[in-house]
């Protein structure tokens, strides 16, 4: 497997402090907006045994946009708050760790440009699991401090296992897979 | 040409700044133009394996993969050792060199073997004899947490008691198989085991007596009551219904209608009635209507 190349940027720009300023600033409306800017479509047309019945659609929907909304910020920011609600388990773990290790390393993730087509898949009897099929397509760069070390728009795959909370749908698998 | 120097020439007012750098570019040329990265077809989580470079010099190898970020320095032309708690998570995983630029390249880890079996049973109580009413999922996961997606087939077996119930197997399709089927006919506990391989998980489901069957009710007058009682109440496949489940004796007589409500307890139910004339006196349970009794009045 051949590699692909990206220069190295410096980011250029304002002082640091101003920079910290503009952030705390901006911060709240854009991740607000960051919310908006990821695009999910969920096909239910060939879920079992049990039917999704169209507001527990619309939760996942919303549910799903706000998982990846909020993984977007954890790992751009590097802060686990936004994991909290979204996730648990194996996908919150995970998740955290990555926050950790990027802490330690200087690095940060950013998801840009987000679309996901989900394909609820099955549907559990009773109603308390449900898995989905996520063809996310998205922008990906990975920067350590100011500079970034890898950028590509991409097309991934991911098997996610959600479940039903007090009062939304939350993420405890996401596990991405070569295929479906 | 590079993104770099493309990009640079593009942009005249910055072209005398850059040339410079691009004659020391020039100048590594060997650390520029060789620096790959051959990454392993199929890595399993928890495996230890070895990404190759190539090229001379210093750089700096970044992982970043689910629940991993790592950033080391190496040096171009040799291996890059992965130990096996690097890859425990299975997913995309992004292998990035970089000196004076940067070269990327992706690889998947999949799975490992299962290890335990997640099993949801639903209900944790059920009548007898109710159509798809017991319903069991089983997601298989390697000892990392990781779904596994292989093909494989898991066995469901159905046990009331040393009796076999139901035996049914099950393929493995995106990670999940699943049964549901009609509950015992026996009130009592249900096994229900799930085996894939040397794996196995249980649950137990209680059975419970469904609605009362041939309700039956008889009663005598005695000088100051009449005292009805049901014989024992049983569900139709003959288990007898929970204590607790609520009879509801109905009178009508010269006095007119009443009605006395009364919990079953030990498989019957008992109400003691006071009205001087004649009775017609009922019972009820759920859906279900016992026979009347006809009582004559007080001598």
């Amino acid at each position: 497997m051949k590699g692909k190349e990206v220069s190295n940027r410096r980011l250029g720009g304002p002082p640091k402090i101003l920079t910290f300023v503009a952030l705390l600033f901006v911060t709240g409306t854009v991740l607000r907006a960051a919310d908006s800017s990821v695009g999910v479509q969920l096909d239910t047309r060939k879920t079992g045994p049990r039917v999704v019945e169209s507001q527990t659609e619309q939760a996942i929907l919303r549910d799903y946009r706000l998982a990846w909304a909020s993984m977007a910020k954890a790992l751009e920011f590097n802060t686990v708050d936004p994991l909290q609600g979204p996730f648990v388990g194996t996908a919150r773990e995970r998740l955290i760790g990555t926050v950790a290790s990027q802490r330690r390393t200087g690095l940060s993730s950013h998801y840009g440009a987000q679309t996901h087509k989900l394909v609820a898949v099955f549907y559990a009897p009773e109603g308390d699991v449900m898995e989905l099929h996520d063809t996310a397509e998205f922008q990906l760069q990975v920067m350590d401090g100011g500079k970034v070390v890898h950028e590509e728009h991409t097309i991934r795959h991911y098997i996610v296992l959600m479940t039903p909370g007090a009062d939304r749908w939350i993420i405890r698998q996401l596990q991405a897979v070569p295929q479906f | 040409m590079s993104w770099l120097t493309s990009t640079v020439l593009a942009s005249p007012n910055v072209r005398r700044h850059w040339l410079g750098r691009i004659v020391i570019v020039m100048c590594l040329g060997q650390l520029c133009l060789a620096q790959e990265l051959k990454v392993p077809a199929s890595v399993t989580a928890g495996d230890e394996t070895t990404i190759s470079t190539t090229g001379s010099g210093k750089a700096i190898f970044y992982l970043s993969g689910p629940g991993v970020s790592s950033k080391t320095e190496i040096s171009l032309g040799q291996d890059v050792h992965l130990r096996p708690g690097d890859l425990r998570n299975a997913g995309d995983y992004l292998a990035i060199v970089c000196s004076i630029s940067c070269r990327s390249t992706a690889f998947y880890v999949k799975a490992g073997k299962p290890a335990y079996l997640t099993f949801l049973v639903h209900p944790s109580r059920v009548p007898v004899v109710q159509p798809d009413a017991v319903s069991g999922v089983v997601f298989p996961f390697d000892e990392f947490h990781n779904l596994v997606l292989e093909t494989a087939i898991v066995s469901f077996r159905l046990s009331a008691g040393n009796l076999p119930v139901l035996s049914r197997s099950v393929r493995v399709q995106d990670g999940v198989a699943w049964l549901r089927t009609t509950s015992g006919k026996s009130a009592g506990k249900l096994q229900v085991v799930a085996t894939l391989d040397s794996l196995s998980a249980t649950r137990t489901v209680q059975q419970v007596a469904s609605d009362p069957c041939n309700l039956r009710i008889k009663g005598q007058r005695t000088p100051k009551i009449v005292a009805v009682e049901t014989e024992p109440v049983r569900d139709c496949s003959g288990n007898p219904v929970p204590d607790g489940t609520i009879v509801t004796f109905s009178v009508s007589g010269d006095g007119g209608k009443s009605t006395v409500d009364s919990p079953i307890k030990q498989g019957i139910a008992r109400a003691q009635i006071q009205a001087p004339g004649s009775l017609v006196i009922s019972a009820a349970s759920g859906a279900v209507m016992g026979n009347e009794l006809h009582v004559g009045a007080q001598p």
